[in-house]
């Protein structure tokens, strides 16, 4: 039998692991990640089995983590690079967006950004400030890069494989509130390839769209809004960026509508960019606009309030009365 | 202004001198080959000024006055060290093999890099101050994990030297003992920011803090620059880890063509720098020490002039590149948003919208 | 020999002139290739211009002190046609990034012009101005913008309805899909092209009628096919039959809470529930209670026909006009069955395929004017039936429950009887119990 049970937390470390063993090339780079192996234990034991020099505990420098990166693959190297948490990115952001995203362009095609920039995201874990970010806007805005998450713990456990194969530089962004959720993963073939979104739960009357932590709250409304008799059908996007828009339009034509959900505040975000291109593409089978459920434009609140901020089944369940309510 | 700490080789009157930790080693034959890569270098460098203010280059970043920097740290490199420079090391794209052209690719604005860097071990340039020197400490990470016999030399001003890439940069190169020399050119200038107000220490003296050596330089002394690399790539090559140079210099031109110096600077400071011409300490130097006659002089101004008038013909001819090459290399694999990109402007450029 | 212009090139900076501060050289000259031309200052410094020619001076295009605007000449050449003796082996062009189009700015060559931008659109505009401006408004005056969703829209379009034209029944007047199926089967076959221009009112009996405005004074229609069946039917049934109407008003409250439970249930996903569901469950539950309202008057036999079944007649409104196919049996089915029933028999009328024998041996008649928003008729008896019911619409009302006034969910029947063999207490009593069940129709469907 080829499944096996387990958090996404240890997929992603069985996940590395594989990478690593299967090329030589492959290294992690990031703060603590060595001998503590990372403090959400992603990367627990690697130091230990592949050494100091494969497993680099860095100085604490996110810009120098993801510029020496950019050196090594330079070099031939495949980095992957560890954010400690999402809001702790923008150190590097000039890395990313000056010369991760442009180095393949500025060389003419010399240069392949063989690198995964990997960071936990989304909120829900009752964390100071800075610890619960959404921050793959900016990344998805940025030509050159690729965004992809993860759902589940088999979607965690090839992914981060298929990512460090791909020799687009890919910024991966871990649902860090489903990391101690633990799943089946077959770990003899991945369901799919990196960029393809997957309907996690076939429905008719409304397509729901997500990604990271929002897919297991918008199946949770699902259930709770087939006992009210609307079948939803919830799509987990997998990549961000680019987002795999023909597996979306095909479900909004059959149901005319749409809910995208997501942690993140709305304004310019990956909702607004996935109503806007659904409505050019699926006008005329539209029997309500696009809404979207998303954080609020507001800092990242205290995590004493922060459920209220969050996507929860119910706010997406008003979202379907909604947008059921509109040809009425 | 210039310490004790400053390693020189040659005054600017062309006179040896000598100093405890540094001897040239230079033939005369290999000297007047300098000279004629500073002469080539600086003739052309005055050339793309001149294409510039004909409306040629959207602008140019002249090396006017650092040109014996460069030259001696780019002919102590060996074929197979890796080269991170920032926008201005024209001298070192020149002894790295980059044809004159492609290095104006850039400021003719049909590239944003100009050549393939894996070809000349010279990576493309960077505009963003100070992002290529972690990129370099990264780069000699790779060599250190292949235990080649290389070194890294990367570039970045004395403005730079403030910028936050630079610091991690050195950190880095230190906690891990990385085959990689710091070269920077302070030229006591970022655009009108004087080197002292980057720093209250002398630049070189940074390294020490943060764990290797740090050396000062006379920037407009060939000799002493070309020495002083020599060895940091060789202490690098053989594991010593990171060197930082500080070639101290001078920006005898403007930062770029769009830049007026005389706001900011006196010319009586101008004035001073010019007597310490790198070309015309050499020249005397080949004068006194070698008997090198006027007409090998000669000799090299002319093939300059040549070399000019070639990057003229080259940059005129620089057409304006096909605007569906801008949907090339975005990715390595093909992606959706890209293709979409460019069959929308394949359509509206068939329909005479824009301009093919 | 040729010419060659040299115009006042970008020098940085966003600048758009330049003030000539010294000529270095004067009309005659022969000048080499980069020999200082002129000392020019700009808002930020004195730049001096090398010659990008190797030739003649022949103009000076401005004085010492004149302002020069970017891209004018500045100095003209005669420029030798001999090739130089460094030649390259390629073919040189000379390109000339962007003349003309730029602004210049510090780290490139500038913002395009304006001219470029209005180039394109003064070329859309003058194909608009060549066909007309779009117009918002038909001229006919009609109203503003529809209120509809995309797919009816499309729906509009695909039938070539006049949306402007529909009624919406929608909310705030939005049209719905509905609204243009009646639009579309209101206008003759092979019209689509003209719908739009075609003014029509709604149907009578049937057929098309033009619009007030648009129509003959005095228009006479022949009486045939539906329309005169109708009249017919109409005539015979208040000649021959006595009839009388009793109406009250009910409280649905639990009938509509009944079906919405329903509704959302799984098991009854997909089934069209609706008060006239229950209602013609109420109906033939009536009959089995009181057989004698199922009854039918034989005057030339001179028996009154009392029927233990129900073929229950839905006054359907078709495009066609007034039809009324009946469920036979209708008494012997549940509640889902009946549904169904109610369903198909609506689908069959209004496609105009109701077999002919679903038209025969109605014995109780519905006629729903709800949806028209109205409470109630008296409707004409069916000719051979003994009573017709009509159900009026469900709408909030006040209604006193344990002495206060709630809001409950209100509905108005009326029934016309056949008065010669059914009596007031007859029917009265039939809706009574009518009212009973519709007040709380669980119990007795459970019962069935």
């Amino acid at each position: 039998m080829t499944t096996t049970t387990m958090t996404m937390a240890k997929a992603l470390n069985e996940g590395l692991r594989r990478a690593m063993e299967r090329d030589p090339k492959v290294l992690l780079m990031g703060e603590d990640i060595g001998k503590l192996g990372g403090v959400f234990r992603i990367t627990d034991g690697l130091q230990k089995d592949f050494g100091q020099d494969r497993v680099v505990d860095t100085p604490l420098a996110e810009s120098a983590i993801v510029g020496t990166a950019v050196g090594l693959s330079i070099r031939g190297y495949r980095p992957v690079c560890e954010m400690q948490f999402d809001g702790f990115v923008f150190p590097a952001f000039d890395q990313i967006v000056s010369q991760v995203a442009k180095l393949h362009k500025r060389s003419d095609g010399v240069y392949r950004m063989s690198m995964v920039i990997r960071l936990p995201f989304q909120g829900g874990i009752g964390a100071i400030e800075h610890h619960s970010e959404s921050p793959e806007a900016y990344f998805a805005h940025t030509p050159g890069l690729r965004v992809v998450s993860p759902s589940t713990p088999h979607d965690a456990y090839w992914m981060i494989q298929q990512s460090i194969d791909s020799d687009d530089p890919i910024i991966f962004c871990e649902p860090k509130s489903r990391y101690w959720e633990k799943g089946e993963v077959d770990v003899a073939s991945p369901s799919r390839d990196l960029y393809s979104a997957q309907v996690r739960r076939a429905g008719t009357d409304v397509t729901v769209v997500g990604y990271g932590s929002s897919v297991k709250t918008m199946l949770r409304a699902a259930d709770a809004a087939a006992l009210e008799g609307t079948s939803l059908e919830v799509i987990d996007l997998r990549s961000i960026a680019p987002i795999d828009f023909p597996v979306v339009t095909s479900s909004v034509e059959k149901t005319g509508r749409l809910i995208v959900v997501q942690d993140a505040p709305r304004t310019a975000s990956i909702s607004s960019e996935i109503v806007a291109e659904v409505t050019q593409r699926c006008f005329y089978s539209l029997r309500a606009p696009g809404l979207r459920v998303t954080g609020y434009h507001v800092p990242y609140p205290v995590a004493r309030i922060e459920e209220e901020y969050r996507p929860t089944a119910d706010r997406i369940l008003d979202a379907v009365d909604q947008v059921m309510g509109f040809e009425s | 202004m210039i310490d004790d700490e400053l390693v020189q080789l040659l005054t600017p009157e062309g006179e040896r001198v000598s100093h405890p930790d540094y001897t040239s080693t230079l033939t005369g034959d290999q000297i007047l080959s300098m000279y004629r890569d500073m002469v080539i270098v600086r003739r052309l460098c005055n050339e793309s000024t001149s294409l510039q203010r004909q409306g040629q280059l959207a602008l140019w970043a002249p090396i006017q006055g650092q040109e014996g920097a460069q030259i001696g740290a780019g002919r102590a490199l060996a074929p197979m060290d890796f080269t991170f420079p920032t926008y201005r090391e024209h001298g070192i794209s020149w002894c790295r093999g980059v044809p004159p052209e492609d290095v104006l690719r850039l400021f003719r604005a049909v590239s944003n890099g100009g050549w393939d860097p894996q070809k000349y071990r010279h990576h493309v340039p960077t505009i963003v101050l100070g992002n290529q020197v972690l990129n370099a400490v990264g780069y000699a990470m790779g060599v250190q994990r292949d235990g080649a016999d290389e070194a890294v030399l990367t570039f970045f001003g004395d403005g730079a030297s403030s910028q936050g890439d630079v610091l991690e940069a050195f950190v880095w190169a230190s906690s891990f003992n990385v085959p990689v020399v710091f070269f920077c050119q302070n030229n006591q200038f970022g655009i009108s920011t004087p080197a002292t107000t980057q720093s209250k220490v002398p630049l070189y003296r940074r390294a020490r803090g943060f764990g290797f050596p740090g050396v000062r330089v006379d920037g407009n002394d060939l000799l002493a620059c070309y020495e002083v690399t020599r060895a940091a790539l060789e202490n690098a090559r053989a594991g010593g880890g990171p060197t930082m140079i500080e070639a101290y210099t001078y920006r005898m031109g403007a930062h770029t063509t769009s830049d007026d110096p005389t706001r900011y600077r006196v010319d009586a400071e101008v004035e001073v720098w010019k007597h310490r011409d790198p070309i015309e300490r050499i020249k005397a130097l080949l004068v006194r020490e070698y008997q090198t006659k006027p007409a090998v002089f000669d000799q090299v101004a002319q093939e300059a002039e040549a070399f000019a008038r070639k990057l003229r013909d080259d940059v005129l001819a620089m057409g304006r590149p096909d605007p569906l090459s801008m949907f090339d290399h975005v990715y390595t694999d093909e992606h959706p948003l890209v293709q979409e990109g460019r069959r929308e402007m394949s359509a509206l450029l068939a329909a005479g919208v824009g301009h093919a | 020999m040729s010419r060659e212009v040299f115009l006042l090139p970008d020098v940085g900076e966003g600048l758009i002139e330049a003030e000539v501060v010294t000529w270095k050289v004067r009309v005659g000259d022969v000048v080499t290739l980069n020999q200082p031309l002129v000392d020019v200052e700009t808002a930020k410094a004195v730049v001096e211009l090398p010659s990008p020619f190797a030739g003649t001076v022949v103009t000076l295009h401005a004085q010492a002190g004149d302002v020069v605007d970017v891209n004018q000449p500045l100095v003209t050449f005669d420029v030798d046609a001999e090739p130089a003796p460094h030649a390259t082996p390629k073919h040189v062009v000379h390109d000339v990034p962007d003349e003309g189009r730029r602004e210049p700015v510090l780290i490139g060559y500038g913002v395009a012009t304006e001219d470029e931008i209005h180039a394109r659109t003064a070329r859309r505009t003058t194909s608009i101005g060549a066909t007309g401006v779009s117009s918002a408004h038909d001229d006919r005056g009609a109203p503003g913008p529809v209120r509809t969703t995309p797919p009816v829209r499309l729906l509009a379009k695909q039938y070539g309805v006049d949306l402007r034209r529909v009624a919406g029944t929608g909310r705030d007047g939005l049209v719905t899909r509905d609204d243009v199926e009646r639009a579309r089967t209101a206008r003759p076959v092979g019209s689509i092209a003209d719908a739009s221009r075609v003014a029509t009112s709604p149907r009578m009996a049937g057929r098309e009628l033009a619009a007030w405005d648009v129509g003959p004074r005095e228009e006479r229609i022949a009486v045939r096919g539906v329309l005169k069946a109708m009249a017919e039917s109409m005539t015979l049934s208040v000649a021959t039959q006595p009839q009388a109407a009793v109406w009250t008003r009910v409280d649905a409250t639990r009938t509509t809470e009944l079906i919405a439970s329903l509704k959302a249930h799984p098991d009854w996903a997909g089934e069209r529930l609706s008060p006239l569901t229950i209602v013609a469950m109420a109906l033939c539950d009536a009959a089995r209670r009181f057989p004698g309202l199922n009854s039918h008057f034989d005057a030339a036999a001179q028996e009154v026909v009392v029927r233990r079944y129900v073929n229950l007649g839905i006054a359907a409104d078709t495009p066609r006009g007034l039809v009324v196919p009946n469920i036979k049996d209708a008494d012997q089915l549940d509640l889902r069955q009946m549904a169904r029933a109610l369903g198909h028999l609506v689908a069959t009328a209004r496609a105009g395929t109701t077999p002919p024998a679903d038209l025969a041996a109605t014995t109780l008649t519905i006629t729903n004017v709800g949806p028209f928003g109205v409470d109630g008729a008296m409707a004409i008896l069916p000719p051979g039936t003994g009573a017709i019911l009509c159900v009026g619409q469900v709408a909030p009302a006040p209604w006193v429950v344990d002495g206060a006034v709630v809001v409950r969910q209100v509905l108005e029947l009326s029934m016309t009887f056949d008065h010669r063999q059914i009596d007031g207490a007859m029917a009265s009593s039939v809706m009574a119990h009518l009212a009973r069940y519709l007040g709380d129709p669980a119990p007795a469907l459970l019962a069935r």
